[in-house]
């Protein structure tokens, strides 16, 4: 079993690599950039020692060295500081949002990936037919249109030529009561977001997942399943997609950084209470703490299902078990 | 009995139209093993393919390919599949690329059985192993994959998955070709086996003359898409009229010659 | 080889963004019409933007109205009269015939105005609600009307000038401050295609380089090369887009660095296979053989083997620039000094494109982006075609 450790050995060294590159460029891009980090939560007519106080409070005044070790123990344990603008720890204020964005993203992605697999499927059959045609445009949509302005024209209509959904928000203001209720708005609330990514997702994944098929289809093997009799379906589901499934892996593995600029695109259009919109105003507002501790939280999930994608592909993959060819 | 009357295939490829099979008729009788011999580009392929439906959608297909007295050639594919491995099964080139690369051997020979038998997995599974045990792989290869077997190997699972639905007739595509010799000769002797305690018909499709008149009753020799003789294995040396057959009994009594 | 229709979008975008403006007068910054105008050709029941002269006669200027009654009025500009008048009025005379006088010119024989509907005092003066914003008391129904100078002295000299702002304006109308959509539409496209290019031609000159060292250098490069492009692949792009522009500035250079900077990797890897096979191409192992300097070798057939594929590659990576561009632009981490179509999709957020239906201010924007993407990605696929003629009808 050889060949598992060393395939092992690289994905994980790379996973390491990551974290640490972004763990050094996070320290370094928020500490020796320009403008002075205190001076932008204080007040100029501050006195000198209430400076010297803050700047001992986020351990500013000791030597760059020390920083950057004590910033390594921070991050070990996920302790981010305070927030400068709200002055709440960033832990807390990421912690509250992450299941707005996990609620955003996990049904939006898991569906997009069903549809455009299913329809994916059907076009590489049905060659030349509508269902190609659509997917074909599908595709060309998704990766030619801005996201956010897809987003925008769907919130246009929805929300203000037909105002079927809300405007903007999570919740409704004040929130409704009762328990389900509640469920109910927030669900009423994420319906055009989760629709909006689906219909951006699904094209390109669709358009991937035919030209894979396509490809096994040409392949020797599916001339000897099909002289099997085992049927279309069979043919289509058991052996052309499950023959293109480690590719398709590898394809989704190389997506799921996309994922995260999604959420924040998508967060900002909505205006979601969720990380991504909490990253782009600690960005904005040059709240340094709140900024790469939300960064680094989603570089380390970026890289959790990098990991966790990864041993999906060697599951689906016996050749990597043996060390035949890697699927990458 | 499978009975090929005036069978001609072409293929459109742009404008210009290729002439893949020409009004080929001939017969593969049960119970014996008839060769389809000729050179890459002949069309024996093309036939065995035309026999199971495999040719691609652009390919034109005119005459009739009777098994057991039904016409095949304009049937659909659904209907087509009633007929696949359960009266005509394919035996493949065994290379790396004949299976699936995902699946394991054991559910590759497993999967007529389920589908064609309607076996539980459980069940069609271990006819599976019996069969991989029959053609001298042992049980143990149901649980390996393609990369993990030698040509030879790949050569028996893919005469086992052959055999899974106790076929009619079998169509064995180049099945010793790019094996070395002495795993060539195994793998004949355990086609002929494998025929003979059957009771099965079979078309080997090989360029290998040799290997045919070792094995066949009959051998039909095609060339350029035409079947140009057809003639019994034992007449070879002496009754062979065409040109294009004496060629080729030449080369094979010269290779003869050398090797004494 | 057949002019692609990409050919055509992309002259027809080069024009427009770089020549266009020549000829159009107008500073795209400065207001010309009232705030969220919509295109003339959108919506015929509101009123156009007019401006007309009031001339000297006693006939005044009749013009005819058509229109539901508009939010503003402007009156601006001088009269002389002859001698001092005892009584004189600025006459309005509505289509239904009620008679209002916008403003008395008795006694001076020098007038200088400047009246708005949206000074309270005036409203008042002229009997308007205050709240209401639509001026239905002059506008009272479609018809004929008539603005005249009415005194008992003649008038010598009147350089009167009644503005109507009206509800539509332009090709594209207009944003929250006024400006015209259109001339904000053509300024940007200089913006996207100036960061698009040059950020693909910095990622393409990284990813050659890249990708010929790691595929003919090989060894130690090859895997420190490589192993760069996995992690630069598995960071999430846009937030260290949205962390570098915000720390380095919003300038566009920087922005042309920072993205040329971060999308060099898929480059590179096109190029690294190219020359692996390369590498172990007969007459690259004949110079070798010869002793040529392997600088040489790249510089003399390396990069030419490459470059066909390369210009592929260039036209096909323009668009996912475009888009990142833009989504910076759009959260708001660009110039604001700068006109860009992500900036303008921005701005229409931040400022109510929603609650107001702007809908004007979205869609030349977007599908400007989405235009121009669409017509870089044909003409990678046609240079493809030209680099590589197997593809010719092989990709639907």
């Amino acid at each position: 079993m050889r060949p598992v450790k060393r395939y092992w050995t690289r994905r994980l060294g790379g996973a390491a690599c990551v974290v640490a590159i972004v763990l050094v460029a996070n320290f370094f891009l928020f500490r020796l950039m320009p403008g002075d980090p205190v001076a932008t939560v204080l007040d100029p007519r501050f006195s000198p020692e209430a400076k010297a106080q803050l700047e001992a409070l986020y351990g500013l005044d000791q030597p760059l060295g020390v920083q950057f070790l004590l910033y390594l123990r921070r991050m070990a344990t996920f302790d981010f500081g305070l927030s400068f603008s709200t002055q709440r720890p960033v832990l807390e204020e990421i912690l509250e949002r992450l299941p707005n964005t996990l609620a955003l993203l996990v049904p939006a992605y898991l569906l997009s990936v069903l549809l455009g697999t299913v329809l994916g499927v059907i076009a590489a059959r049905r060659r030349g037919h509508l269902a190609e045609k659509a997917v074909l445009a599908a595709g060309a949509v998704s990766f030619s249109f801005p996201s956010f302005f897809v987003q925008m024209v769907l919130l246009l209509l929805f929300a203000y030529v037909f105002p079927v959904f809300p405007l903007r928000g999570s919740l409704s203001i004040p929130p409704p009561e009762g328990t389900w209720r509640i469920l109910a708005d927030r669900i009423w609330h994420l319906a055009l977001p989760v629709f909006s990514l689906v219909l951006l997702g699904f094209g390109g994944w669709a358009l991937t997942v035919r030209n894979l098929v396509v490809k096994v289809m040409g392949e020797d093997f599916m001339i000897l399943a099909r002289a099997k009799g085992i049927g279309e379906r069979r043919l289509l589901w058991g052996h052309a997609l499950r023959a293109a499934l480690p590719p398709l892996l590898t394809l989704f593995l190389l997506s799921l950084p996309g994922v995260v600029s999604g959420a924040v695109l998508t967060e900002t259009v909505f205006s979601l209470h969720g990380v991504g919109r909490f990253l782009l105003d600690s960005v904005l507002g040059q709240d340094y703490p709140a900024a790469g501790g939300a960064f680094y939280l989603l570089t380390l999930i970026t890289v959790g299902s990098n990991l966790l994608a990864d041993f999906l592909v060697q599951l689906a993959d016996p050749r990597i078990k043996t060390g035949g060819e890697e699927s990458r | 009995m499978i009975e090929i009357e005036g069978l001609s295939v072409s293929y459109r490829s742009g404008k210009k139209e290729e002439q893949a099979l020409s009004g080929v008729s001939l017969s593969l009788p049960s119970g014996q093993i008839t060769g389809l011999v000729g050179e890459s580009g002949s069309g024996k392929t093309t036939l065995v393919m035309a026999i199971l439906g495999l040719l691609p959608p652009e390919a034109r297909v005119a005459g009739r390919i009777l098994v057991d007295g039904v016409d095949v050639v304009g049937m659909a594919e659904n209907e087509r599949d009633r007929f696949r491995w359960r009266r005509v099964a394919l035996v493949p080139q065994g290379s790396q690329n004949a299976f699936n690369p995902v699946l394991s051997i054991g559910s590759q020979v497993a999967e007529p059985l389920r589908v064609h038998r309607g076996l539980g997995r459980r069940e069609a599974e271990r006819r599976a192993r019996m069969l991989l045990d029959e053609v001298g792989l042992g049980s143990k290869a149901a649980e390996r994959f393609p990369h993990e077997l030698s040509g030879g190997q790949r050569q028996r699972a893919a005469l086992a998955m052959a055999l899974s639905c106790d076929p009619a007739f079998l169509l064995a595509d180049e099945p010793t070709t790019a094996l070395d010799v002495l795993i060539q000769a195994e793998i004949a002797d355990l086609l002929k086996r494998a025929v003979r305690e059957r009771k099965m018909g079979m078309a080997l499709v090989t360029h290998d003359l040799p290997l045919a008149s070792g094995l066949c009753e009959t051998i039909c020799v095609l060339d350029g898409g035409r079947l140009v003789e057809t003639i019994l294995a034992k007449d070879l040396a002496r009754g062979a009229k065409h040109p294009r057959t004496r060629a080729l009994v030449a080369a094979l009594l010269e290779m003869e010659g050398n090797l004494s | 080889m057949k002019m692609r229709w990409s050919a055509w979008v992309l002259a027809v975008f080069l024009f427009c963004g770089f020549l266009l403006p020549l000829f159009l007068k107008g500073d795209p910054r400065e207001p010309v019409a009232a705030p969220f105008s919509k295109p003339v050709w959108a919506d015929r029941t509101q009123a156009p933007a007019m401006s007309l002269t009031v001339p000297t006669g006693e006939a005044g200027k009749t013009f005819s109205w058509s229109w539901e009654a508009p939010r503003g009025l402007s009156v601006t500009g001088e009269v002389l009269f002859a001698k001092t008048p005892s009584k004189a009025a600025l006459i309005w005379e509505t289509p239904a015939g009620a008679k209002w006088v916008l403003s008395d010119l008795s006694g001076q024989n020098r007038w200088t105005l400047d009246l708005d509907a949206r000074d309270m005092a005036f409203r008042i003066s002229l009997g308007l609600s205050p709240f209401d914003e639509s001026l239905r008391g002059l506008f009272d129904k479609h018809g004929m009307i008539r603005v005249r100078i009415e005194s008992d002295v003649p008038v010598e000299r009147s350089s009167l000038l009644v503005k109507i702002p009206g509800e539509r304006w332009g090709l594209f109308g207009t944003d929250q401050r006024g400006r015209d959509v259109f001339l904000l539409f053509l300024y940007g496209i200089r913006v996207s295609l100036f960061v698009g290019i040059l950020a693909v031609l910095v990622s393409s000159l990284i990813g050659l380089d890249a990708g010929l060292v790691a595929g003919y250098v090989g060894g130690a490069a090859d895997t420190f090369l490589m192993r760069t492009v996995d992690v630069l692949l598995s960071v999430p792009l846009l937030p260290v887009l949205m962390v570098l522009a915000a720390l380095w500035g919003k300038g566009l250079w920087q922005l042309v660095l920072i993205l040329g900077l971060f999308s060099w990797m898929g480059t590179a890897r096109t190029v690294r296979s190219m020359a692996l096979s390369f590498r172990e191409a007969p007459y690259v192992e004949g110079l070798r053989a010869l002793g040529a300097p392997t600088f040489y070798i790249l510089a003399r057939h390396g990069i030419p083997t490459v470059l066909p594929l390369l210009l592929a590659n260039i036209a096909l990576g323009v668009p996912g620039v475009i888009l990142s561009e833009a989504a910076l632009a759009y959260l708001g981490l660009s110039d604001p000094r700068v006109i860009s179509w992500g900036r303008m999709l921005h701005e229409a957020q931040s400022f109510g494109a929603f609650t107001t239906g702007a809908w004007w201010l979205l869609l030349p924007p977007g599908l400007g982006i989405a235009l121009l993407c669409l017509a870089f990605m044909d003409l990678g696929r046609a240079l493809e075609e030209w680099a590589d003629p197997r593809l010719k009808g092989g990709r639907a």
